[in-house]
């Protein structure tokens, strides 16, 4: 790989001062004069009509200035359902938080004392929380035409994939092996608290929203307020996490703003925390069940999946499953299906698809090897994915790579044992996982000006979730251009002086926002050596808009982890003790960033396999366990330290050959960690978390793997 | 159901407060910024430091110190990451020692000394905990970024050379959803010097 000068080497963040002096604006700290602070009342119940709502009490209170119920607001939340007209208020409402009404008033006791004097007469409805469930006979209809949420042609029908014949594949078998697993909801719980403040000038919607992509949020809230997109600037400066919970506009911004309008004041929305866990989004709950055939050197001759994902009642996210396609294998059949219920609404969170089925596929793949004898390790080097979907070749693949040397360094051959070999009260074990993320290139934009002094304003449409990308946008550009990173100043996070820029999701401002920056580079080097710099206080200008694609490969980043856990048999808690990370994104632009995303990535996935539930109480059909506290999120004594390996493949797309990062550190991690229980114990446990009480029932009842 | 109206708890211990603070009636210093308070609500005039500078404000007996601290001084570096002392993104020190100030009236602040991150450079220089935060690249999003340090601020004023096990106990009540655990522990070691020792130990 050629050396780089600029890029390539570990580089703070060019805002980290600011991040640690607590100089940031966060969204919630923007405020303006005469701002107004709102509330929201949500639904108690999971399922129910409203028969009469009666905001007079509320009204009458000193200093509330505008109420908005569905009775007077019809505002239509386009993102928030693709499927579905989804309103900000909906009657019925569909899940227990569902918002019902939204208050602004002077300040946030009188906001929230006015939420509590709203009387609304509920007449509850039947409800379901198992997307099984919804779909049997008489169950309660959550949206027309049925629990089971139609694909994009509005066919009512489970999303399939297959190739090869799956009944061959199992022919061909010598083993066959069957199992089901169950995923939670989990919440992505970024840190910042939910706001959004908008305020009007003459017809211009300003919206200070807390976005992962304010191109496309503006372009959303245009359409939902029925508004042109130029009338509207979306700014966001800082951003204290998403991993996929604002990706789109959000309710909130809509609310603020037609609060705003009606106030006739600026208005800032807040959530609290709990209305965050249960009132945005949180990953998809899973049911999948797999049957794989193998010969037995380990061949696989056939994989069959069938899967339910549950959406919540709207249908904001996709609900599909990957991790399969990790797996080379001529037979392959999916069949998933997205199923409306009355539970907490689900969609994007840190490589959507992923971590779960990933879960469940190298659950099973590991008991294969189980049954075979054979070491995890050689089983994932003689099956893993060559080519993608057994078809099109990688534009580069380092998954080879990332299982031989993060094996190595993880010490695989001297501690891996096979599983149930340790005995006594502490147990250990050792477990691995592997995935793959699309890396693909796409839209985007950027533009840099030059001024007389040779400085370089790079504008690009980004916010920096806490990726760096604004750190790493810089890198490029000074890269690109030869100079050092100090010439250029990063523009960023306002919609009315940043061009378009795919949003920071899907892992993709390195590699598509960064190509737009090597474009405008090369561009403002051309006029350069054409005109020279400009004079007193001219600036050249050039735009690149590129959309480049990628004929003939798949594009991906791949990823294996190693964990080594110990088991108290005792209490049932379990310790991650070692790990290690191994990745393949490309070329590394800030290896600083990157590595705090991989340890970041791998915690979350560690706390996904050992904590995290959003649980439900089966009854009434109320959340439970929203919240820091209750969902058990990763803390600092429960974070083990991560090693992190980069396999740095050559590829001749992206900015350097820089493949795609954020989502992929979570993928492989959550298996990692219930294989390596597995390994330790002997015992399987199907279905997330790995919670106490689990451990101690399958250590207790002897259900073998 | 909880969660429509955070809050509410503080508002009803109002009146127990009143009493305990109403006593120093002189005018407080300068106006406050963001909503006005509201004089139907039970308030009170304090006394108290914030990062070195004293403060005499009049207060809501319902306001949090988070609040205080926000809203009305403009000292938002301190965040709310949940308003319920669960996560830490609000740490403050109180007479030196970490607090959530999202579980702290602002009237129980009356007599005390505040430092919130605002306070932690002295004369343009950063605090050594903040350039090991650059250094270690401590902060992902930044939000619980503030917290972290308060909690580590805290933790070296009492033991100036925790070992790493003594770190993570230390700031455990520091919750950061980009779970960059690992380069905050690394960046308190190297601040209080004992990163080289720790590097020494393990090896
Ligand atoms: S905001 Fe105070 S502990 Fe979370
Ligand atoms: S840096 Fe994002 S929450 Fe800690």
């Amino acid at each position: 790989m050629t050396p780089l000068k600029t890029a390539g080497k570990p580089t703070p963040r060019i805002d980290a001062i600011k991040r640690v002096t607590g100089a940031a604006t966060y969204t919630a700290d923007i405020t303006a004069p005469g701002m107004l602070y709102a509330r929201v009342l949500r639904s108690p119940y999971p399922h129910a009509r409203i028969r009469k709502i009666d905001v007079s009490k509320a009204q009458a209170l000193p200093g509330v200035k505008t109420i908005l119920t569905y009775e007077n607001c019809d505002i239509q939340w386009s993102t928030g359902d693709t499927r579905n007209k989804r309103l900000l208020f909906n009657n019925p409402a569909r899940y227990a938080g569902d918002a019902v009404a939204a208050v602004a008033a002077v300040n946030r006791h009188v906001a929230e004392e006015a939420i509590r004097l709203i009387d609304v007469d509920y007449e509850q409805l039947p409800f379901v929380l198992e997307p099984e469930e919804a779909l049997k006979d008489g169950a309660p209809e959550i949206q027309p035409g049925g629990n089971l949420s139609p694909n994009g042609r509005g066919q009512h029908e489970p999303d399939k994939y297959s190739r090869g014949n799956i009944a061959d594949g199992f022919s061909a078998a010598d083993h066959v092996l069957e199992d089901s697993y169950t995923t939670p909801h989990i919440n992505n719980a970024q840190m910042e608290i939910r706001a959004s403040m908008a305020e009007w000038q003459g017809d211009k919607l300003i919206v200070h929203a807390s976005t992962q992509g304010i191109a496309n949020c503006r372009t959303d809230i245009a359409k939902d307020m029925k508004i042109p997109p130029e009338k509207v600037e979306v700014i966001c400066l800082y951003m204290g996490g998403g991993f996929g919970n604002k990706n789109q506009c959000h309710d909130f911004d809509l609310m603020a703003a037609e609060l705003s309008r009606r106030a006739g004041a600026p208005v800032r929305v807040e959530f609290t925390r709990k209305e965050d866990y249960i009132s945005v989004h949180g990953r998809w709950p899973t049911k999948q069940t797999y049957k794989i055939g193998v010969k037995n050197d380990g061949t696989l001759t056939a994989i069959q999946m069938t899967a339910f994902s549950g959406m919540g009642p709207y249908r904001k996210g996709q609900g599909d499953i990957s991790g399969i396609e990790v797996y080379q294998c001529p037979n392959v059949e999916r069949t998933t299906s997205m199923i409306y219920t009355n539970m907490a609404v689900s969609a994007n969170f840190r490589a959507p698809a992923y971590p779960q089925g990933v879960f469940a596929i190298e659950s099973l793949m590991d008991d294969a090897a189980h049954k075979l004898n054979m070491d995890p390790l050689e089983f994932r080097l003689k099956n893993f994915s060559r080519k993608f979907q057994d078809r099109t070749a990688y534009s580069s693949s380092g998954l080879e790579d990332c299982l031989r040397k993060g094996a190595e360094k993880f010490g695989w051959r001297a501690l891996w044992r096979p599983a149930g070999s340790d005995s006594g009260v502490m147990r250990r074990g050792v477990g691995m996982g592997m995935g793959m993320f699309p890396s693909s290139l796409g839209r985007s934009a950027a533009i840099i000006q030059v001024d007389s002094k040779g400085i370089y304003h790079l504008h690009v449409g980004v916010t920096d979730c806490g990726t760096g990308a604004k750190t790493t946008m810089g890198l490029i550009a000074a890269e690109a251009l030869g100079v050092p990173l100090d010439r250029v100043d990063v523009v960023w996070g306002d919609t009315d002086i940043c061009p378009y820029s795919v949003g920071e999701s899907g892992s993709r401002t390195t590699v598509q926002t960064g190509t737009a920056v090597i474009e405008a580079a090369k561009d403002i080097q051309k006029q350069i050596a054409e005109k020279g710099l400009p004079s007193g206080s001219d600036l050249l200008t050039a735009s690149a808009d590129t959309s480049p694609a990628l004929r003939d490969f798949a594009r991906y980043s791949f990823t294996a982890h190693f964990a080594e856990v110990e088991v108290d048999t005792e209490t049932g808690h379990i310790r991650v003790t070692k790990y290690v990370a191994a990745h393949d994104s490309g070329r590394v632009v800030n290896p600083l960033t990157a590595e705090s995303q991989v340890k970041g990535g791998a915690t979350t996935g560690i706390g996904m396999a050992l904590h995290e539930q959003l649980l439900y109480d089966k009854r009434t059909g109320l959340p439970l366990s929203a919240g820091y506290y209750h969902a058990r999120v990763m803390t600092h004594l429960d974070a083990p330290e991560i090693e992190v390996l980069w396999v740095e493949s050559e590829d001749a797309y992206g900015p350097f050959g820089a493949k795609t990062l954020g989502e992929p550190t979570i993928i492989p991690s959550v298996a990692a960690v219930a294989n390596a229980f597995f390994n330790a114990t002997g015992k399987r446990v199907r279905d997330l978390p790995i919670t106490r009480d689990k451990v101690l029932r399958v250590l207790s009842e002897g259900a073998l793997a | 159901m909880e969660g429509t109206g955070a809050g509410i708890v503080a508002a009803k211990v109002v009146p127990a407060l009143k009493g305990q603070t109403a006593k120093q009636a002189k005018a407080p210093e300068a106006p406050l910024a963001g909503p006005a308070l509201d004089p139907s609500v039970p308030h009170s005039t304090i006394k108290l430091t914030i990062n070195g500078q004293e403060h005499r404000v009049e207060v809501e007996d319902r306001w949090t110190l988070v609040e205080l601290l926000r809203d009305h001084l403009k000292l938002t570096g301190t965040k709310i990451g949940c308003d319920r002392g669960e996560c830490g993104a609000c740490t403050v020190l109180v007479n030196g020692e970490s607090a959530y100030s999202c579980s702290q009236l602002a009237v129980w602040m009356d007599g005390k000394t505040v430092t919130t991150v605002e306070g932690l450079a002295r004369n343009g220089k950063l605090d050594p905990l903040q350039e090991a935060f650059i250094e270690h690249d401590g902060p992902q999003c930044g939000y619980c970024t503030s917290g972290q340090l308060m909690s580590a601020k805290a933790l070296l004023l009492k033991n100036p050379h925790p070992n790493r096990d003594e770190v993570r106990a230390g700031m455990t009540g520091n919750i950061c959803r980009c779970s960059n655990y690992n380069h905050y522990v690394e960046a308190v070691l190297a601040a209080s010097g004992t990163l080289a020792a720790d590097a020494r130990r393990r090896a």
